[in-house]
């Protein structure tokens, strides 16, 4: 039996009911096609998620139901072969970002991206992990980072940002409130981010600390779906917690890593007991709250802006209304929305770990075209949000069609407009 | 035969059930942020209020409105024949010992009616979507036609068309068998685990703080 079929059944062995439910009440209606920015952008029926999760459904009838067995044997179903492992490879982990946008038009409200989650986790059983991902997961077991950045060269850039933005970063203090864990696409991509964060910090007086240890909050673990992998990175970052006694993890503009810290890694690994784990969105609304940090009302309200739900921290994530609560300060007469947004905003196209895809490039730029039209519909030449991996989607997809817009973070926005 | 066809019927979704639930369920230790017990509250009514019946809410409706509509309207017709036509009424009624008010007659009709041109349109539909085309295989086609050979016999039934009474008579009854025997093997079961990925699917948006 192929390693991926044996992984798929282990899969819903472990997982159970909750699978198997699942793929039980499908339909096989195919409305959740309409909601997939990849199979709206190019067409491809191949890329509706029912279809994405249709190794895993072959897998399960034909080992755990009486009539998928008897399809099986009567011929009607074909068991899974080599090139159907090439074929999904493709499917997905190049053209689904595990945004979870299908699950909330699926009429039976099935969770999507955890079922095509699952396919990814047996692919990465057997092997199957596409080029780019695998070496950026073995670089990140071996350095640290998925980008190769070791523990030197990370502390020269944690001087070179001390530097050139005059901030204070504070590493490895013992005994913080909070610990602020940065992404690998801020260190490179974003570097100011430290430094705004600093700021943000610094105002509302929090005690915080960024650790040397967990200094990388990405998880390519995640991204192939490896259960092993997964685990090892999130680990890094909980025994760094509790090395150092922090109160609270502060997962900074990463969508996917809020996704692993808040939402996995408790069913996963023993979180160090009390430690809670946040989002810097979520952050910002409590220190606006507690009136702990004052924004100069009005300070972005030269020209239309909009905002960007991140699938991981918007629809996955619950932080919907801070960011909108900050907008609303910063530009009251021009914050405007796209549509649809919120838990049902579009996806950027990049997040997934497609991004760090070469070969899925082309399908990227054509699922970000449904961005540029919700931007041309209202507009807007200023957007910002709240992941890097989006902004890094942005940024890029801004270079490759040539627009003149202005991307900003969250984050970013706010160290900017803060009240001395 | 019908009592066959129901026992068969009852017993193959039993295991099916069973089958599932004894796959096991983990628990969930994820401190939650919001509410699961508001969230699959939302799920339930926004997946029965909202769709399909106000399905444009959604910007999915505006590029495939047929399914929406089709689809809604044929599960529609198929519930108000199915519990609230008199004829069927009185068949719940000797088979649980209490029965309901039901539809006048011609109202129970035009759903009838509407529900099989809808599954006419799903068919269509069906076979021209490319999404479609590539997830059915033999069981999706043969799903529609045991569905739909009741409908439509039960309506030329009721309608006094074509045949003698009692053979359409037997001939709904045969449909109505094949329909009980068939869907424990198939999707059809769909409306028994509906009330598991819609349950899921609220704790999991509740859990998050997230309308679902
Ligand atoms: S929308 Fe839901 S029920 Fe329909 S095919 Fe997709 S997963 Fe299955
Ligand atoms: S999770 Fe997002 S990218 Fe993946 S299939 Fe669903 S809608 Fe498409």
């Amino acid at each position: 039996m192929l390693a991926t079929q044996e992984a798929l059944n282990q899969f819903v062995e472990d997982t159970g009911g909750w699978v198997a439910s699942q793929l039980e009440a499908c339909t096989r209606c195919g409305m959740c096609a309409e909601a997939c920015h990849f199979y709206i952008s190019s067409g491809n029926p191949a890329y509706s998620p029912v279809w994405k999760m249709e190794l895993l459904r072959r897998a399960y009838e034909g080992r755990f139901t009486l009539s998928g067995r008897l399809k099986l044997a009567l011929g009607i179903e074909k068991p899974i072969s080599d090139s159907d492992l090439d074929t999904w490879r493709t499917i997905d982990y190049e053209a689904c970002t595990l945004c979870n946008r299908c699950s909330q038009v699926c009429p039976m409200g099935i969770d999507l991206g955890s079922l095509i989650h699952g396919v990814r986790g047996a692919l990465a059983a057997a092997g199957e992990v596409p080029k780019d991902l695998e070496d950026a997961t073995q670089k990140q077991i071996e350095d640290g980072s998925p980008l190769g950045v070791d523990l030197d060269a990370w502390k020269d850039r944690m001087d070179w940002i001390q530097d050139e933005w005059e901030v204070k970063l504070p590493i490895d203090v013992k005994g913080a409130d909070t610990m602020a864990v940065f992404t690998s696409i801020e260190l490179m991509k974003f570097p100011s981010n430290f430094a705004y964060i600093a700021k943000i910090m610094e105002a509302a007086g929090e005690s915080w600390t960024i650790s040397s240890k967990g200094r990388e909050v990405v998880n390519f673990g995640l991204f192939e779906g490896s259960t092993e992998h997964t685990i090892l990175f999130l680990k890094r970052i909980f025994d760094a917690a509790e090395e150092l006694g922090v109160k609270r993890v502060m997962v900074t503009e990463c969508g996917h890593a809020y996704e692993a810290l808040r939402w996995t890694s408790f069913n996963l690994v023993q979180v160090p007991k009390g430690l809670e784990v946040t989002h810097i969105a979520g952050v910002l609304g409590e220190f606006l709250n507690a009136g702990r940090i004052k924004l100069k009302a009005g300070a972005m309200d030269d020209n239309l802006i909009t905002f960007h739900d991140a699938c991981k921290i918007q629809r996955k994530g619950g932080h919907i209304k801070e960011p909108r609560q900050i907008l609303n300060i910063l530009a009251p007469n021009n914050f405007v929305e796209m549509t649809p947004n919120r838990e049902d905003g579009i996806c950027c196209g990049g997040g997934g770990g497609v991004i760090s895809i070469k070969e899925a490039d082309q399908k990227r730029f054509d699922a970000f075209e449904l961005k540029i039209d919700q931007m041309n519909e209202i507009g807007a030449k200023r957007v910002t949000m709240a992941c890097s991996n989006c902004r890094l989607q942005f940024t890029d997809s801004v270079q490759h069609f040539d627009l003149d817009w202005k991307i900003y973070g969250l984050s970013q926005m706010v160290a900017e407009s803060l009240e001395e | 035969m019908f009592e066959v066809a129901l026992i068969i019927f009852v017993g193959g979704m039993t295991y099916r059930l069973i089958r599932v639930l004894l796959l096991g369920w983990g628990r969930d230790r994820v401190p939650a942020m919001g509410s699961k017990t508001v969230g699959v509250l939302k799920s339930y009514l926004k997946g029965i209020l909202i769709w399909p019946f106000i399905p444009w809410v959604k910007d999915t409706f505006k590029r495939n409105p047929l399914i929406y509509v089709a689809g809604g309207l044929f599960h529609l017709g198929l519930f108000a024949v199915i519990f609230l036509g008199t004829a069927h009424m009185l068949v719940w009624k000797s088979l649980l010992g209490f029965g309901w008010p039901t539809l006048p007659l011609p109202i129970v009709d035009w759903m009838a009616a509407v529900a099989i041109v809808a599954m006419l349109a799903l068919f269509i539909n069906r076979l021209v979507n490319p999404v479609l085309r590539m997830i059915s295989g033999p069981a999706e086609w043969l799903n529609w036609g045991v569905v739909f050979l009741p409908l439509v016999t039960g309506y030329i039934m009721a309608h006094h068309l074509w045949f003698g009474y009692t053979t359409l008579f037997s001939l709904h009854m045969l449909a109505v068998d094949m329909l009980l025997i068939y869907i424990p093997l198939s999707r059809i079961s769909h409306f028994m685990f509906y009330f598991f990925s819609r349950t899921i699917h609220g704790t999991e948006y509740g859990k998050r703080g997230v309308m679902p």
